[in-house]
């Protein structure tokens, strides 16, 4: 047993001390009908999907479609004025629309939310260290030696050095804050993870070595994931299932290879395409293809 | 003390405005604002107030009830009636005439305040966005150290050499307002003066001045008329508090701190007729804020749908006709 | 560092700007300040008696540079009516004004900032904007007007709940702590709440603005409530933005303070100020005007370096620590 891997461990004693109720539940995330309308206009229209244990995700959807209002319905982040209808149940809860604080008790402890812009989310006023400890410290009573070691773990998993725990966001570059993003939704093993484009404010070489980065993490911990993304590459490579979101609706959803390969829907087509222009180290073949 | 009201966030957006509807000439803007502004309730009560306020002052240059001379020894401090709608004050005068004749004299001092305070608060910007580094920092530490002189100092200031007078007020509230308008337009003034645009402007040789009227005021507009009418407002706060203390405006010209300054005497024995004066300026202050705010949410493309559709559509006129020529 | 080194720079060539401003503005007066001072049948020996003991006979640059130099020694002057040193007189009405301004600022904050996060999150928006209207209408109050209707409520011989007194300042002064403290609560009360109006606004707005911020999104994302991570991050956020409000609000509360003071018959800065205007007492007008002013330039200063020392992003240059991200 190496190194990381006694620390894995060690990370997941959180799990096993306070969710005994979640192991039991093979179903990650449940949606149904769920719809959503701001000022009178529907942004999600029906949404039904299911997320299961240890599956990867992906969602594509034009800008304007409602992929992050997707997001946001099913972590409770919607802004006030939302009207939500439908039903999500995640870890066994059955959440009710506005229950802010039955949501607030999940997010960060069963659902890690990984942002697009790591630049505006963190908190400019938190170091590293705080700001990737804040999730334990909501969520679990450890004491501050234990807290320290948990994270300080977590950095080198990330690929930071230790000595940037004391730094600021301001003073990172936009990879390395994307990397405290990463830890601070990682930090308490949740069992699924929402990544909402978690690369478009990263410069081209920094995206991949992050996406890896992701991806070989939640892979390592057995979580699931719901990965929204225009990266081809990492859809056919980093997700079973993939789902098509147009006009808040799920218009498409099936195994990712076929789903890009064989695109039955029009606007499917459509994003298909465009994924595939945007989409870095291509292979030859998928272009023919 | 730095930036009172600008997070990064109205940064942002104002230098998105101009992408937004630079090509919308003001006028064209400016009805569709009206229009938006009449929608929202506190517009709407906002240009209602306004709109009386000047109707008001207007009327009272040809008449009021009672000629402000006019005393009725007789009936001082009395209740309102039929005769005096709002009672008369301690020599018997008319409150109501007073209050009508006050109104044109904050209404002038208002127009002065946000005359000066846009005169100091554009040439403070004008130095903080200047292209010599060294002038623009000097500009912004100065700013930065003068904004925290108060009012009433100013006031004290000049009213030892001018006496009591409205020309110190004006330039005790203009000096005072136009630092602050300057610290709160300078981002995106700032931002504007680093734009393509502007840049390109530059280089082909248009003056520094031309440059700063054509381009980068209009590009501050919302930002500088909600200052302008935040300062409108806090001038009749001011009004009323100098003139109180004495160096304001000067006793005998009518005015709405000169009201209360009046009545305030023998408060214990008659209330009421405090009361107007005081309503007055609360009502006519509220309406100034408000006016603010609902220029604010009005004169912002991304908060109003109807300003970008109006953009939409003159965007697409321009571009027929130059398809046509 | 380097922006404390500069801003202290600035701040002494404000001072001196500001001293030149004091002088000139009391230099251009219409008239003889000397034969004004004498009075209307002074014989012409008084009047130049007054002017060589002023040292108005001396030219601007030695009158500028003598006062300058009585400055740098402590030396203010001394009034040419109530004969004391200047510095004495600010003393003793200061000991009024400072109490009521720092009790009104802690009455505004108090009042404001509960209020404020209150008219941003509380969950019906009938009370949001309720709260809303509130600050406005209680912004746009004159505080001359705000204390004449506490004085009709709470003051005592007058009022309907006359339990405070409403006017002047005990004799003995500080040495009646109680009752000098509680001669000054319904002043207070009168110049907090209409700033504590402003500082709701501005409360409301910061919070506001920060409600659909990355930031905030995050904090939740991370387990907070939406109250929690509104009052936790998002205040903390707009600490830097409020510290400013707050000490703008402080420097621009001294005009309600100096009304409040005439209208509460407290012997504060105010009366003397005004009085010594009234009197056209040059020497003492310009020693009093220019150390108040000097006060509140001292005042901004403090803010701003509170300001910056609240928020890390303005505290040194940007820099990348560890290198460059590597593929």
């Amino acid at each position: 047993m190496n190194r990381t891997d006694m620390k894995d461990a060690m990370a997941q004693d959180v799990d096993v001390a306070t969710r005994p109720q979640l192991a039991t539940s093979g179903e990650i995330l449940r949606v149904r009908d769920l719809s959503v309308q701001i000022a009178d206009k529907t942004v999600l229209d029906d949404v039904t999907l299911d997320i299961g244990a240890s599956e990867r995700v992906g969602l594509i959807g034009a800008s304007g479609s409602g992929k992050s209002m997707l997001v946001k319905a099913i972590t409770g982040l919607l802004p006030r004025a939302a009207r939500v209808g439908g039903d999500i149940t995640m870890g066994g809860t059955r959440l009710q629309a506005g229950d802010d604080a039955a949501f607030a008790a999940l997010r960060g402890r069963y659902v890690g939310l990984v942002f697009q812009n790591p630049g505006a989310a963190l908190n400019p006023v938190l170091s590293v260290e705080q700001q990737v400890c804040l999730p334990l410290r909501l969520h679990y009573d450890l004491d501050a030696g234990e807290r320290r070691d948990r994270v300080m773990t977590m950095l080198e998993r990330v690929g930071l050095p230790a000595s940037l725990a004391g730094s600021y966001p301001h003073e990172l570059s936009g990879g390395q804050q994307q990397r405290v993003g990463i830890a601070t939704a990682l930090i308490t093993s949740p069992r699924l993870i929402i990544a909402d484009e978690p690369t478009t404010a990263l410069d081209a070489i920094v995206q991949r070595s992050i996406i890896d980065l992701l991806v070989s993490l939640v892979e390592s911990a057995g979580a699931s994931m719901l990965f929204i993304t225009h990266d081809f590459a990492v859809l056919s490579r980093a997700t079973t299932r993939c789902m098509v979101i147009d006009r808040g609706r799920i218009i498409e959803t099936g195994d990712t290879a076929a789903l890009l390969h064989d695109p039955r829907q029009p606007q499917t087509r459509l994003l298909v395409n465009a994924a595939k222009t945007l989409t870095l180290n291509v292979n030859p073949e998928h272009h023919h293809a | 003390m730095t930036a009172v009201s600008d997070d990064g966030k109205r940064f942002k957006r104002s230098g998105r405005d101009r992408h937004a509807t630079g090509n919308v000439p003001l006028r064209m803007r400016f009805g569709v604002i009206m229009r938006s502004m009449w929608q929202q309730s506190g517009g709407r009560f906002a240009l209602i107030v306004m709109a009386c306020w000047i109707a008001v002052s207007l009327l009272s240059l040809f008449w009021t009830p009672y000629p402000l001379l006019q005393t009725d020894g007789g009936h001082a401090w009395a209740s309102p009636s039929a005769a005096h709608p709002l009672g008369t004050d301690g020599v018997g005068a008319d409150v109501l005439s007073w209050l009508m004749a006050g109104s044109r004299t904050n209404l002038v001092i208002a127009l002065l305040t946000m005359l000066v305070s846009a005169m100091i608060g554009l040439a403070c910007t004008a130095v903080m966005v200047s292209g010599r580094r060294a002038l623009a920092s000097a500009g912004v530490v100065v700013v930065d150290a003068l904004i925290a002189i108060p009012t009433v100092l100013l006031a004290l200031l000049f009213a030892v050499p001018f006496g009591a007078s409205i020309a110190v007020i004006v330039a005790a509230c203009g000096m005072t307002y136009g630092l602050n308008m300057a610290r709160i337009v300078k981002p995106s003034a700032s931002l504007a003066a680093r734009s393509a645009y502007v840049q390109a402007a530059r280089a082909m040789g248009v003056s520094a001045w031309r440059v700063f009227f054509t381009h980068i005021v209009p590009s501050t507009f919302p930002v500088l008329a909600v200052q302008l009418s935040m300062s409108a407002g806090t001038s009749i706060l001011a009004e009323a508090g100098l003139t109180y203390l004495g160096v304001g405006v000067p006793s005998g010209v009518p005015s709405w701190g000169h009201t209360l300054t009046t009545s305030v005497r023998l408060i214990s024995v008659y209330p009421l007729t405090v009361l107007w004066p005081g309503l007055t300026v609360t009502l006519v202050v509220t309406a100034l804020y408000l006016l603010g705010d609902a220029i604010r949410d009005c004169a912002d493309p991304l908060a109003n749908v109807e300003l970008r559709k109006l953009a939409a559509t003159v965007s697409r006129q321009t571009h027929n006709t130059g398809v046509d020529a | 560092m380097r922006y404390l080194i500069w801003r202290l720079i600035w701040f002494a060539v404000a001072l001196l700007g500001l001293s030149l401003l004091v002088f000139a503005a009391l230099r251009i007066l219409p008239g003889d300040v000397a034969s004004v001072m004498a009075g209307t049948n002074a014989t012409p020996a008084r009047v130049a008696a007054i002017r060589s003991r002023m040292g108005l006979d001396r030219s601007y640059p030695q009158q500028y540079a003598d006062w300058l130099g009585g400055l740098l020694h402590g030396n203010m002057g001394v009034s040419a009516i109530s004969g004391r040193t200047v510095a004495s007189q600010i003393g003793s009405h200061a000991a009024i004004t400072l109490p009521l301004i720092v009790l009104s600022l802690l009455v505004a904050l108090s009042i404001g900032i509960p209020m404020g996060c209150q008219a941003a999150l509380a969950g019906s928006p009938r009370v949001r904007s309720v709260l809303h209207t509130i600050a406005i209408v209680g912004g746009a109050v004159p505080a001359l007007w705000g204390g004449l209707l506490l004085i009709m409520l709470f003051g005592r011989g007058v009022g309907l709940i006359g339990i405070l007194p409403s006017q002047g300042f005990p004799d003995a002064g500080w040495h009646a702590p109680r009752a000098a403290l509680i001669s000054l609560i319904l002043p207070a009360i009168t110049t907090g709440l209409v700033a504590g109006a402003g500082i709701m606004r501005y409360t409301r707005a910061c919070l506001i603005s920060m409600e659909d911020s990355d930031t905030v999104a995050m904090a939740m994302a991370c387990g907070m409530t939406r109250r929690q991570a509104m009052l936790r991050v998002g205040l903390r956020l707009s600490a830097a933005q409020l510290v400013s409000v707050a000490g703008l609000t402080f420097a621009q509360m001294i005009t309600g303070v100096m009304v409040v003071e005439s209208l509460f018959n407290l012997p504060g800065l105010g009366a003397m100020l005004i009085n010594d205007v009234g009197n056209r007492d040059l020497i003492a007008v310009q020693s009093e005007l220019f150390l108040l002013a000097a006060f509140f330039l001292l005042l901004g200063l403090l803010v701003d370096l509170m300001h910056h020392a609240l928020d890390p992003r303005l505290g040194e240059r940007t820099q990348h620590v560890g290198g460059e991200e590597h593929a």
